[in-house]
């Protein structure tokens, strides 16, 4: 049996593996010209990333920031509603109608509404708030209810008050659902922000995305998609990171 | 070696717990309830130790969760100090410690002891809370989380917990009930030797005969659901009880006895108390 070192040593490396077939291939099939022009080699996209650096990290800041406040929002929006419906259970069945509804709303609907109702600038942080709001409610909701039978009987004996039992059993126990949620929101927000800078905002990838889709350049698309992609990924794995360190200390 | 159990009046108030005709029914369906202890009348004296044991299904626990405030009865009263016992909760004069141990993994062993503190809304007291530490054997982990502990110490850790606002009653159910025998009779020990010095009214709840006789002044035997009053033993061992007490001929004769009872298709010695 091999060392856990070594294993994941070897899943490590399958996976660069991985990765350097799929950019083998794609950049043979862009070279044959095998899909088409709007398929261009891997090298390519690479280079004009390159070429434009400078509005590609002048993109990629505006984006995160847009999804960074949305996240937070979102997360904010999620974390008071959740701990409402738990500290006032008559409030919970209308507040998770509430987040179905929101998270039945489709973005494609909304994004013009928004731009009417708040600036254009900020629709892709509303969007991107939305776009994380249901997966954290979700997870929070249920992380505030994962408290042991046990603990909570032990609570009760010990005469805890509602707030001191939410401060110090309720919420503890949630940060883990919390984490699951942001794992599940970072990406989400992220393409909430692209894509609610389609309409109309001054700058960031999902501007880049569509002013490289209208000017017909699909070096450059490709390469705000892909760094796009890069951030959402990056997102995920420091999310996993964290969530790792907090399952090992809540659970 | 067999001592009469000692008649030193135990020192305190009134911290007694004292249950009059207390019955629990749980509903099962819409339409049909479950009888889980018929008639219970006991009264546990200020300092005593009384053990409950009983048939898998007896309501033993149920008994105990209903001095800890965690379940009402049906019909009857349940009073401790003179007082319903969701009062003493809320005093944060109870304290209990349950077969899962239920610390919070989040916290070192001395946050956890401190935890009532916190829950009454008091500063902890670092000396006492260090001192229940040292009485159960765990001064040297105060640091250490739940995770980084053994099931027996981790029991330890949720006995400090419970004694840490200096309850009026300690209930315990099955505290034990988790860890192997060797460890088991270790902690049985520790426990006599933490009750002795703070002669607390205790409510044990336990499947183990030993264990009760080991530990009690007097047993209850509950017969099978509906839990009543099968039969009430002293126990006549004088403290501090040693290990060697297991092995005494008196001690079988009453493990006898009591196992006995237990069993529903044995004889059913009269009801005495």
């Amino acid at each position: 049996m091999a060392e856990p070192g070594e294993a994941r040593g070897r899943r490590v490396a399958l996976g660069l593996i991985g990765i350097a077939i799929l950019l083998v291939a794609w950049e043979v099939l862009g070279r044959a010209g095998a899909l088409g022009v709007s398929w261009p080699p891997f090298s390519a996209v690479v280079r004009e990333g390159f070429a434009d650096r400078g509005l590609m990290w002048d993109s990629l800041v505006a984006t995160t920031i847009a999804a960074v406040k949305g996240f937070l929002i979102g997360t904010s929006i999620a974390y008071a509603l959740a701990v409402t419906g738990l500290l006032l259970p008559v409030l919970r069945p209308g507040i998770g109608r509430l987040a179905t509804v929101v998270n039945s709303v489709p973005w494609l609907a909304l994004g013009p509404l928004l731009v009417m109702l708040v600036a254009p600038d900020l629709t892709p942080v509303v969007i991107a708030a939305m776009a994380v709001f249901f997966a954290s409610f979700i997870s929070i909701s249920s992380g505030l209810q994962s408290a042991s039978e046990a603990h909570e009987d032990v609570f009760t004996v010990f005469g805890a008050s509602r707030f001191a039992r939410l401060r110090r059993l309720q919420l503890p126990s949630a940060v883990p659902s919390l984490i699951d949620g942001a794992k599940l929101g970072a990406p989400a927000a992220l393409l909430g922000a692209i894509f609610g800078e389609w309409f109309g905002a001054s700058s960031g990838l999902g501007l880049l995305i569509i002013s490289s889709t209208q000017l017909f350049l699909p070096e450059r698309l490709w390469a705000a998609a892909g760094l796009a992609a890069l951030m959402a990924m990056v997102a995920y794995g420091a999310l996993g990171a964290i969530q790792y360190r907090v399952e090992k200390r809540f659970r | 070696m067999t001592e009469p159990r000692s008649d030193e009046p135990r020192t305190g108030g009134n911290k007694d717990v004292r249950l009059v005709g207390v019955s629990k029914r749980f509903p099962v369906s819409k339409k049909e309830t479950l009888l889980a202890v018929d008639r219970i009348d006991l009264h546990v004296s200020s300092n005593e130790f009384l053990a409950i044991i009983g048939p898998s299904g007896c309501g033993k626990s149920t008994i105990l969760r209903m001095v800890a405030s965690l379940e009402e009865p049906t019909s009857g009263t349940v009073m401790v100090s003179g007082r319903p016992p969701h009062e003493l909760a809320l005093a944060h004069r109870l304290g209990v410690a349950f077969q899962d141990h239920a610390l919070l993994p989040w916290l070192s062993s001395w946050e956890n002891v401190a935890l009532p503190y916190r829950l009454a809304g008091r500063k902890p007291d670092a000396d006492h809370v260090a001192a229940l530490l040292t009485l159960v054997g765990m001064e040297g982990f105060a640091g250490s989380r739940p995770k980084q502990l053994s099931g027996g110490m981790r029991q330890r850790v949720a006995i400090a917990r419970a004694l840490a606002l200096g309850p009026e009653v300690l209930l315990l159910d099955e505290p034990f009930g988790s860890v192997d025998a060797v460890t088991r009779r270790r902690l049985n020990l520790e426990l006599q030797r933490i009750w002795s010095e703070l002669a607390i009214t205790t409510l044990l709840v336990t499947h183990s005969v030993e264990e009760a006789i080991f530990l009690a002044d007097r047993i209850v035997v509950l017969t099978e659901r509906p839990g009543r009053i099968k039969l009430v033993r002293d126990v006549p061992f004088a403290r501090p009880r040693a290990r060697e007490v297991l092995t005494t001929d008196a001690f079988h004769a009453l493990a006898d006895e009591l196992t006995l009872a237990l069993d529903p298709e044995g004889s059913s010695p009269e009801l005495d108390g």
